[in-house]
C-alpha cells in the first residue's frame, strides 16, 4: 500500500470473539435498570456488552468521519463500527465509502493505519487490489482464477457499509439495514452540530491533523456518563484545582493564562451548581449550560483576539446573528451514544467500545475557517490540556473510570448484586417543553441515557 | 563546536541529577533546574516543530509546570495514589555547543514506571537547551519525544 503514513495504532481489535452467540431477553435487560439503580451487569457483563453491539452500535447511525479528513480521493481513515474494523474512504467519484478493512479474498487485515492517503489498497499477502469504493481493480495471474471468476463481482469486493449520510460535514454510517433518518435520531442535537459549524466566519469548520487516542480499561457508559457529570469535578480534580488558584495569575508566558483558568474551572463552587443546568432528550442525548462563565475561554469583549473573531463573523452572518451564534453557551453536548460535542471551545470527542471493559476515547478539536490563528490555537491549547493522556484533569477521570470497572466487575456473594445508585436529585427533575431539566448537582443524565439504552436494548426489530 | 571533556562530564552529572530528582520525588529542586522562563516540551507527533497549531501531550513553561509540580505533591491526586516510584535511565548522550542557544544535549532515555500492581516502561530521546549557570546548568528547553506518539495513549503521570 503507497500512503502516507500519519498515526500507527492498533486501536483493539477484539481477537476471536464469536459475536452472533447472544441469549440476553428484553425482560432480562429491563431487570438491570430500575428508575434511579442500574445493575453492575450493565457494566461488567460481556453478553451485556455484545447486546449493545449489535442493539446500539449495529444499529443506530454511528459517527465516522468529518469530511475534511477525506479532502480528495483516496484520503481514507480507519476506525471501528461496533465490532467492524472500516475505512471511511473517498473515492474517485467524490463520494464517501466505508468498508470493512478486510481482504475478501483470505480474509487478512488490509489497512494498518489510522490515516493516510492512497489510490488503491493492496493486500499485501495475494496482491489483490482494491479501489477507494471497495471494488476490486486487479488480482496477478488472472488466467489462474477459474472463468467464472469476475473482478466485477461483488462478493469479491471490500465490504461494504451501505447506509452512509453527512450532517453537515459529519458523516455518519449505521449497519442497520432499515434505519430512521439521521436527522431524526440526532433529533434537537443537530443544533449543536449547526452551532458549531455557524461559527466559522467562512460557514465551515476542518477537524485539526492532531488528535489523542486514549484507552482505558473500563466500560464505555463510564466516559459517557462522566461527561455528563459536573458534581465530581470538585472532588476528581481537586489536587489540579488547587494548585491552580494559588498560582500567580498570567505568570505564563505561552497561553494567556488559559491553561490555569481551565484548572481552576473545574473547582465548582456551591454558586456554580445552582447556576448551571442539565438538560435530558429523548433518545438519551444531554447537555449543559452556563459552564465557563468567565476569562480567557469566554472570548469577552476586551479580548482583541475575540474581538477581531466576531468581527469577522458578524461580517458574515449580520451582528445580531453572529450575536445568537456566539450566545449558546452549551458544554459537553452529549449525541447519543458516543460523541461529546463542545462547540464553543471546538472539542469533540468519541467514545469508541472496544470490549466489555476496555474503551478507546478519540478526542479533537476544530479549526474554524476565517477565524484568527489565535482562536485555533487556543482550541489546540484546550484540547491538550483537557485531552493529552498527560492532562492534569483527563487522567484523574480515567482513574475513577477504571475504579469503577475494578468494583463492578467483582461478583461473588452480595457483590453480584451490586446496584449502581442514581438517585442524585431524582425527586426535583422537571418536565419542560425543551426536555428533562435538572440542576447541575443531579443524576437525571444519567438516568436519561439509561432510558435510551433499555429503550434500544430492548427494541426486537431496528 | 567539540565540547572538552570537563565540559562534558559536567554535562552528565547535570543530566543524572535530574534523573535522581524524578526518581526520588524531588520535584520542586527538578523545577529549579529549569529557567524562569524554560519550556518542557512533549510533542503528540514524531519530528513535530509546531507547538501552536499542532496539540503537544505536554507544551509548559515554567508557571504551568510549577502547578504540575505542585500536583505531584498534593496526596490528593487520584493518578498518584499510590504514588508512582520510577527509574529513569539515560544513556547515549552527545553534547554540542550551539553558540548563542547555550548547548544541545541528545540523549537517550528509558524509564520505568511502577505503581500499585502496573508496570509501564517509556523510552524515547530528549533533546536539551541547556544555559551555563555558575558551575552548573539550566534547563532552557527539554523536548521529549516517545517512542510511539501517535498510538493509543494510557493516562501518563509521571515526568520523564
Amino acid at each position: 500500500m503507497d500512503h502516507r503514513i500519519d498515526q500507527g495504532v492498533d486501536h483493539g481489535m477484539d481477537h476471536g470473539v464469536d459475536h452472533s452467540a447472544v441469549s440476553l431477553t428484553a425482560d432480562d435487560i429491563r431487570s438491570l435498570v430500575r428508575p434511579d439503580h442500574v445493575h453492575r451487569r450493565a457494566y461488567a457483563d460481556e453478553a451485556v456488552f455484545q447486546l449493545e453491539q449489535e442493539r446500539i452500535f449495529g444499529r443506530l447511525w454511528i459517527y465516522v468521519a468529518h469530511e475534511s479528513q477525506l479532502k480528495k480521493p483516496g484520503d481514507f481513515i480507519r476506525t471501528r463500527l461496533a465490532h467492524h474494523e472500516i475505512l471511511v474512504t473517498r473515492h474517485n467519484d467524490g463520494r464517501i465509502y466505508v468498508l470493512q478493512n478486510r481482504c475478501p479474498h483470505r480474509g487478512a487485515r488490509l489497512c494498518m493505519v489510522d490515516q493516510g492517503s492512497s489510490r488503491l489498497f493492496s493486500c499485501p499477502y495475494h496482491a489483490w487490489v482494491f479501489r477507494p469504493d471497495g471494488s476490486l481493480s486487479t488480482v496477478p495471474h488472472r488466467k489462474s482464477y477459474p472463468d467464472s471468476f469476475s473482478v466485477d463481482d461483488p462478493q469479491h469486493h471490500m465490504m461494504r457499509i451501505d447506509k452512509v449520510e453527512s450532517y453537515r460535514g459529519f458523516v455518519f454510517a449505521t449497519l442497520n439495514p432499515d434505519p430512521e433518518p439521521l436527522a431524526a435520531q440526532l433529533g434537537p442535537m443537530t443544533d449543536i452540530i449547526d452551532n458549531l459549524v455557524d461559527r466559522a466566519p467562512d460557514g465551515e469548520v476542518e477537524i485539526a491533523d492532531s488528535s489523542f487516542t486514549l484507552e482505558y480499561r473500563g466500560n464505555w457508559k463510564l466516559h459517557l456518563e462522566n461527561a455528563a457529570d459536573v458534581f465530581h469535578p470538585s472532588f476528581v480534580h481537586s489536587s489540579s484545582v488547587g494548585p491552580a488558584r494559588r498560582a500567580p495569575a498570567n505568570a505564563s508566558i505561552l497561553d494567556s493564562d488559559q491553561t490555569r483558568e481551565m484548572l481552576m474551572a473545574n473547582g465548582f463552587s456551591v454558586d456554580d451548581w445552582e447556576r448551571i443546568q442539565l438538560t435530558g432528550l429523548a433518545g438519551g442525548h444531554t447537555f449543559m449550560t452556563n459552564i465557563y462563565t468567565a476569562g480567557a475561554l469566554v472570548n469577552d469583549d476586551t479580548d482583541p483576539v475575540a474581538a477581531r473573531y466576531k468581527a469577522a463573523l458578524a461580517a458574515r452572518l449580520g451582528a445580531e446573528r453572529a450575536a445568537s451564534v456566539l450566545g449558546m453557551n452549551r458544554f459537553n453536548n452529549i449525541i447519543y451514544p458516543n460523541l461529546v460535542l463542545n462547540a464553543q471551545h471546538q472539542q469533540m470527542r468519541v467514545t469508541i467500545p472496544v470490549a466489555v471493559d476496555r474503551t478507546i476515547v478519540r478526542v479533537h478539536c476544530f479549526r474554524l475557517k476565517g477565524a484568527p490563528d489565535e482562536m485555533f490555537h487556543r482550541a489546540v491549547r484546550f484540547l491538550s490540556t483537557l485531552g493529552s493522556p498527560a492532562s492534569m484533569i483527563f487522567s484523574d477521570d480515567v482513574e475513577m473510570l477504571e475504579r469503577c470497572q475494578q468494583g463492578m466487575a467483582q461478583n461473588g456473594g452480595r457483590d453480584g448484586e451490586m446496584w449502581v445508585d442514581f438517585s442524585r436529585g431524582f425527586d426535583a427533575d422537571r418536565h419542560a417543553k425543551s426536555g428533562e431539566v435538572s440542576g447541575a448537582a443531579s443524576e437525571m443524565p444519567m438516568r436519561n441515557q439509561f432510558r435510551a439504552w433499555v429503550d434500544y436494548m430492548t427494541a426486537e426489530t431496528a | 563546536m567539540m565540547l572538552d571533556h570537563d565540559t562534558r562530564r559536567k554535562i552528565e552529572s547535570f543530566l543524572f541529577a535530574e534523573a535522581r530528582l524524578l526518581d526520588a520525588g524531588d520535584f520542586e529542586g527538578w523545577l529549579d533546574l529549569y529557567k524562569p522562563q524554560g519550556i518542557y516540551w512533549m510533542p503528540s507527533q514524531p519530528g513535530q516543530t509546531d507547538p501552536l497549531n499542532v496539540a503537544s501531550i505536554i507544551y509548559e513553561d515554567h508557571a504551568i509546570l510549577s502547578i504540575r509540580v505542585q500536583r505531584l505533591l498534593e496526596a490528593r491526586a487520584l493518578v498518584l495514589t499510590p504514588m508512582p516510584k520510577t527509574t529513569h535511565v539515560l544513556g547515549n548522550i552527545e553534547a554540542t555547543d550551539s553558540g548563542t542557544d547555550g548547548i544541545t544535549v541528545e540523549a537517550a532515555f528509558i524509564c520505568v514506571e511502577h505503581r500499585a500492581e502496573n508496570q509501564k516502561l517509556y523510552s524515547g530521546r530528549h533533546t536539551y537547551q541547556l544555559v551555563p549557570d555558575d558551575d552548573s546548568f539550566r534547563i532552557k528547553m527539554k523536548r521529549v519525544d516517545l517512542v510511539g506518539t501517535g498510538g493509543a495513549h494510557t493516562p501518563m503521570s509521571i515526568l520523564l
